[in-house]
This record gives structure tokens, sequence and C-alpha cells, in this order.
């Protein structure tokens, strides 16, 4: 990709809409690759990972143009390998990376080269942790495993941990997830679903049979998603990631072989 | 009476005549369910024999938002459409089978973005790379889109699931035959390359295993070697001009010492041995470890790049954005000969790279500048350039290729966030127009400069969508 952005689209942007604001340029310290992102409500920031540089960049949430981020988490204390992902509890004010074998979980405020709080690792909490979602309703942690490669034929799976789980934990439930992960995840407590796409597998570029799923996380589950948006012959072609509109009832989700950002109005979800 | 009832006849023909057209006129323009833009069908086809109303409606309805002044007319009617398209999702709700649900709306850029540009002097061509639908369109080097015109048809275009592209960032044209070769960034790692008069969707004719996020290409004709920056790596490797399929590089640039770091555009001056690279300037160290699986692509090669599962936790850096020169034989951790790199340089993500090898100049496609700088191929350390292409009737917006064409004096821009590559005199200095402008879309129409969305974030504060490349 020649050139990183950030693009803010007005909410009812359809077709080619002009971005109500870019954060873009050198003072930012984005890059190619960004694979996370996540906006604080309750304190209006953003963050995003910086898998080249190894940092984690958060920034007020009006940010506009070249603006540099308020805070880098970057250095040799913090165990940052290669971020992809990340997620932010504004209700308990931590910051978690997954980083395969491992998540990392920072103080929200944490600036600087600064060593995680805690560590969620070891046999028992699995490995090959791609995403990550904090839900502060039901003080859960819920992790995704297994990526893009559906860990290589074996698919994905869900593991839900305690919020403040630590060190060589495990989960209290697993859920079996899509074939291939397409993107990150996102959740909605107040009904315990999470949102995930499936992308096509292997190398494949684009594939109709692509599609947006729902899952129960009430109990451990090896079944079928609840529900789907997609599939055959349908409208995705290489979802990515997943966020939600909840005040209209809404979820949007990427397409990398559409290269385009798609809204599905869905009030019956919330 | 003859006359009155020949009169009255007369108003009843053309009564009735009026009815019959006002009825053909409504039949082939009704937009009632399934007749969008419908008209009369042939024999056997569906035909419109009767309209019913349609069922009041039940389910949740898009929340109303009351209008304030400072709402736009194009907002208040997009509003209507997000109602018009509740229903239709409140109806499938009702069937509980989303699986054919379609979306209110879709952000998405119609036009080409220009990524990268290179010339064909023997063939007076010009090929492009567009990274927002996948595309490789060649046009003829002369050609120039009156501004009035929405865009200018390309003289060949090749896209489609069989080719392989997708975010093509660099691009070379063999200057003997024409074959196109166009890198892949990050979702695809393979190198295509095309005969000069290929078009549609094809294969490729030849395909080369790349690392994981190569961006840049050059290629010294003299010794056929070809030459690609690595993203995710940073680093350089050499492979044969012709490597095809799983061949190794022949040689490997990578190391703390390189000055490598978010490696983007590369060029050579094949006269001095140097080749030129610019950096954005995040990296991170990288070391052999024996828990660090390589890729699959990678093992059993020789001279692969050590990949994100060797990257030393806590080494990543922010650094200055650079220009690394570097003998075109070096290979392992070499330093750099020089550096170009300081706020007098004026670069704001460099990107891409070309060469003025009788001129000796150096041309960087200074993306968040909003120019092309132009640096003498011997400067070194925080320099300003010699000449600067900027200002607004340059027509650049956010370049990120550059060629250099010594046969017409020309150089050329592919401008990411407008539609356009422009073109100028080698010469050119300042707020110059340029020579010609090529455009993919209508002038009027904004560049989204949207591409691989993968994360999406939802701004509740602002309403609005966050989208990352």
């Amino acid at each position: 990709m020649a050139h990183p952005q950030i693009a803010a689209f007005a909410r009812l942007a359809d077709q080619n809409a002009r971005p109500v604001r870019k954060i873009e340029g050198q003072k930012t310290l984005l890059g190619r690759t960004m694979h996370g992102l996540t906006y604080d409500e309750i304190h209006d920031e953003f963050t995003v990972p910086q898998q080249f540089a190894q940092a984690i960049l958060t920034f007020q949430g009006g940010a506009n143009g070249e603006t540099a981020p308020l805070r880098v988490i970057q250095g040799s204390k913090t165990r940052l390998e290669a971020p992809d992902r990340v997620a932010v509890d504004a209700v308990n004010n931590e910051i978690y990376v997954p980083e395969g074998d491992k998540i990392l979980v920072y103080d929200r405020m944490a600036n600087g080269n600064v060593a995680p709080k805690r560590v969620i690792e070891g046999p028992d909490a699995g490995r090959g942790l791609d995403a990550v979602a904090i839900d502060p309703v039901n003080n859960l942690l819920i992790a995704s495993a297994g990526g893009g490669g559906g860990d290589r034929g074996n698919g994905t799976r869900f593991l839900v941990f305690d919020r403040t789980a630590n060190g060589n934990v495990k989960p209290k439930m697993t859920i079996r997830g899509p074939r291939a992960m397409g993107g990150p995840f996102a959740i909605y407590p107040p009904k315990k679903l999470i949102l995930a796409t499936n992308r096509p597998g292997g190398e494949v570029l684009a594939g109709d049979d692509s599609y947006l799923g729902a899952w129960s996380y009430e109990k451990s589950s090896d079944g079928a998603p609840l529900w789907t948006i997609g599939g055959p012959h349908g409208v995705l072609q290489m979802p990515r990631g997943v966020t939600l509109d909840v005040k209209n009832k809404s979820i949007i989700a990427s397409d990398k072989r559409l290269n385009s950002v798609l809204t599905f109005h869905l009030p019956e979800m919330f | 009476m003859a006359k009155a009832s020949w009169a009255s006849r007369r108003v009843a023909f053309i009564s009735t005549i009026l009815t019959l057209v006002g009825w053909a006129a409504f039949l082939t323009t009704f937009d009632g369910p399934g007749m969008a833009g419908s008209t009369r069908r042939g024999p056997g086809e569906t035909q419109l024999i009767s309209i019913q109303p349609l069922p009041a409606e039940e389910g949740a309805m898009c929340e109303q938002v009351p209008a304030s002044a400072e709402e736009t007319l194009m907002a208040a009617l997009q509003q209507r459409q997000d109602a018009r398209a509740a229903s239709i999702a409140a109806r499938n709700a009702a069937s509980q089978d989303r699986s054919q649900l379609k979306p209110v709306r879709s952000i998405r850029d119609p036009y080409a973005a220009y990524s990268s540009v290179a010339v064909d002097p023997v063939n007076n061509e010009v090929v492009l790379t567009d990274e927002n639908l996948f595309q490789i369109l060649v046009y003829d080097r002369t050609a120039n889109t009156p501004p009035r015109a929405r865009f200018t048809e390309p003289k060949r275009i090749l896209a489609g699931l069989n080719t392989k592209i997708e975010f093509q960032c660099g691009l070379y044209i063999d200057p003997k035959n024409g074959d196109v070769y166009a890198v892949n960034n990050d979702t695809v790692d393979t190198l295509v390359i095309f005969d000069r008069a290929a078009k549609g969707d094809v294969p490729p004719n030849r395909e080369l295993h790349t690392p994981h996020g190569t961006f840049g290409i050059a290629v010294d004709e003299a010794t056929q070697e070809m030459f690609l920056t690595l993203q995710h790596d940073s680093a350089m490797v050499v492979f044969r001009k012709y490597a095809q399929k799983d061949d190794s590089p022949l040689r490997l640039l990578q190391g703390d010492a390189t000055g490598l770091a978010d490696p983007h555009g590369i060029a050579l001056d094949p006269k001095n041995g140097w080749v030129f690279i610019s950096n954005h300037g995040a990296v991170s160290s990288r070391s052999p470890r024996p828990e660090g699986s390589r890729s699959r692509r990678g093992s059993e090669k020789q001279n692969w790049p050590l990949e994100r599962a060797q990257a030393i936790p806590g080494s990543g850096r922010s650094l200055p954005p650079s220009i690394i020169v570097h003998n075109m034989k070096a290979e392992g951790n070499a330093a750099p000969l020089r550096v170009i790199q300081g706020p007098k340089t004026q670069f704001d993500w460099p990107t891409g790279l070309a060469v003025d090898e009788q001129q000796g100049e150096l041309y960087v496609a200074n993306d968040m500048g909003n120019s092309i700088l132009v640096f003498n191929v011997t400067d070194s350390g925080d320099i300003a350039p010699k000449r600067v292409i900027k200002g607004p009737k340059t027509n650049l917006a956010n370049p990120t290729g550059v060629w250099v064409d010594l046969k017409n004096n020309e150089v050329w821009a592919a401008n990411f966030m407008n539609h356009s590559a422009t073109v100028y005199p080698l010469s050119a200095s300042g707020d110059v127009a340029p020579l010609r402008v090529i455009r993919s879309g209508p002038l009027d129409q904004p560049a989204l400069g949207i591409g691989n969305p993968h994360p999406v974030a939802y701004d509740s504060k602002r309403e609005q969508i966050l989208v990352p490349n």
C-alpha cells in the first residue's frame, strides 16, 4: 500500500464521499500494516499498533492531519514484537495487545518504554492469539486464536478468559470460530455476541463464500455461527474487520478485495 | 351538427392517443419493485401485469434524527435512502435469512488511484498501477486528458483475479521488449511479469514468489539483476532479473547498520554503482532465533530476510525519514555509503525514487510534501533539495511514484490522491503546471485513498467511521 492513512468518514458517507478528516504524515508515526484500531468513547481517543516500529500509538479522538500521537508505548521493556491488533478497556483503563503466544496488558495511560502490568501466557492460555476484545459489562476477555490462516486448516477459536486473567490461565470457555478469520472482531456485551468475518482460505485473493457471522459467548460451543451475512454468492469478497454503531443499530465491515467499507443495518441484533 | 360531431370525435381521438402515450411513458419509467430501470420486455420475459400496494411494514426502523440547520440537502437525501434501506433490512430480518442482506451504504472510490508509473520509450507508452481497483493501465505517452473530460480511456487494462494484481506499488518496464514487472505489496507476495501486449484478466507470463511486503523495484540491465525493497523486514533483496517461482535471492541487505527502516522506493545509478532507497523510518532489529519459525515461502531458501518471527522484542524505533545510498553489490549488514536525512531535506514520507544518470540527479516522490524533490546523486547529510516541484499549479497530490524519461526529457509523477498522473520537463522547478495530465476520474471527484482497509472503528462521539490503510 503506497500511502498510509487513517481516514474518517461521516456515518452516512456512501460511495466516494470525501473523508471529513485524515491522520497521515511523518509526525503521526503511522505506517503500512495497520491491522488493529480501537476508539475509546469514554476518553475520546483512538489507539493503533505500529507493527514495524513495535509501538502502540494513542491519538486524541479528533486528531486531524499530520498530528503526533498523545502517547507512544515503545522500547526494550515493552516486550512488543510485531503488534498487529489492540483493544482498549476504557472502563478499567487498560490496553491489551495480543502477540501470538501471549497477551500483553498495559495501563491505558502508559507512555514510553514501559513494561506490561500483566501478561497472559503459558501452555494453558493457548497459542496463536491474534485479536482480543474486552467485555467490561461481564468482566470477560475474549481472544481469537488461529488467525487468517485458520490455524493451518483447523479453524479458529474464541477463547474466553476472566477480564483480570494473568499468567498461565485456562480459558473459561472455547467457541469454534470461522474457518479463517478475516480480521479483528467486535463484541456486543449486552447479548454476549461476537461479530467476526470469515475469509477464503489459502492464498485465494477473493471468494464469495466469505461472510460476516455472529457467535454467542454464553457458553462453550463447537457449532456454526448463529447467523451470517454473505456466504455463497453474497456481497462480501474478502472481509476484514468489524465494528458496531450501536446507536444506529448497524454493523460496519471492511473488505479488502472490494477495497471498501460497508454498513449493514441490523436493528434486531441490538 | 356534422361539424360538431367531427370535432368531438377528434377530441376523443386525441384524448385516447394522449392516454396511450401516458401509459407507455409510465410503463417505461415506473421504478417499482423489480422494475428498476425497466423497459418493455420481449416475448417470454417477465411483464408488469398488475400493480398492488405494498403491505404495511412492521419492525424497527431507522431512528429518526432531527434535521439541523447545517444539514445539506444531500445529507437529507441520504437519510431518506437510509430509511428505505432500513425497511429492506427489516424485511430480511423477518425472514431470518441474512445471507443476502445488502449493505445500506458502501464507501468506495470508483476511479483508479495511481501509485507507480513507468514509461516505455520504445513503444511511446506510459504504464500506471492502480491500488484502488487493482489494475495496470497502459496509455499513450502523449495522452492528455482535457479539463472537461471525465477521464482518459487506457489503451490496455490488466485486471482480474487471474492477473494476481492487487496493491501494486512498484513498476518496471523492460526497455528492450516492454515486459511489465509489477510488485504486489503485502497481500499477494508475488511479483508478476506480463508481456507488453497482455490485457484483460490473464495470468502473468512469469511469477516470482517474493518476501512479504515487497514495495520498490529497480533493474540493472547490465548485470541482469533485479533489486526489491521489503517494508516489513526492513531489507533489500537482489534476484536475477529472470528469476521465477521459488528462486532464492542472490543476496540480501538487512540489519541495524544498513539504515533500512520501512524502505519504499529504490533507484539505481549504474554509472557510479550506487543504489538509492527511501525510508519512512519504522524499524525493529532482527536476530535468528531457534524458536522463530520461518514462513513456508522462506523455508529452504538462501538469502531470505529475517522475518517478523525473528524480531527482537522491544527493539522497535521510529526514526526520521531518509534516503540511504549503498553500493549496488552491498549485502549483509553493510553500512550505507551516505545518508540524506534531516529537516532541510523536506522529507515527509519520501516514497518513489528515480535517477537521471545523465545529469547525476535523484528525483524523490515526497508523498506528504505534495512535491517532487531533486537532489544531486552525490548529496549527503541534512541538505536542501536543489529543485522542488510543488504548488497549486503542479496538480501534485500525494505523489507516490516517479519516473524519469530520458528519451523525452520528462519526469512523471503518479498522484495517489487526485486520480491523476502528471508530467513535467526535467528542468521544472517551483510551482509549474504540468505539460500533460492523465486522469482516471472527473476533476471534481474526491480520491479516498483507501487501500486494504483491515480494521475499522466507529467514533461514536463524532459519528464517524475510522478507516486505516
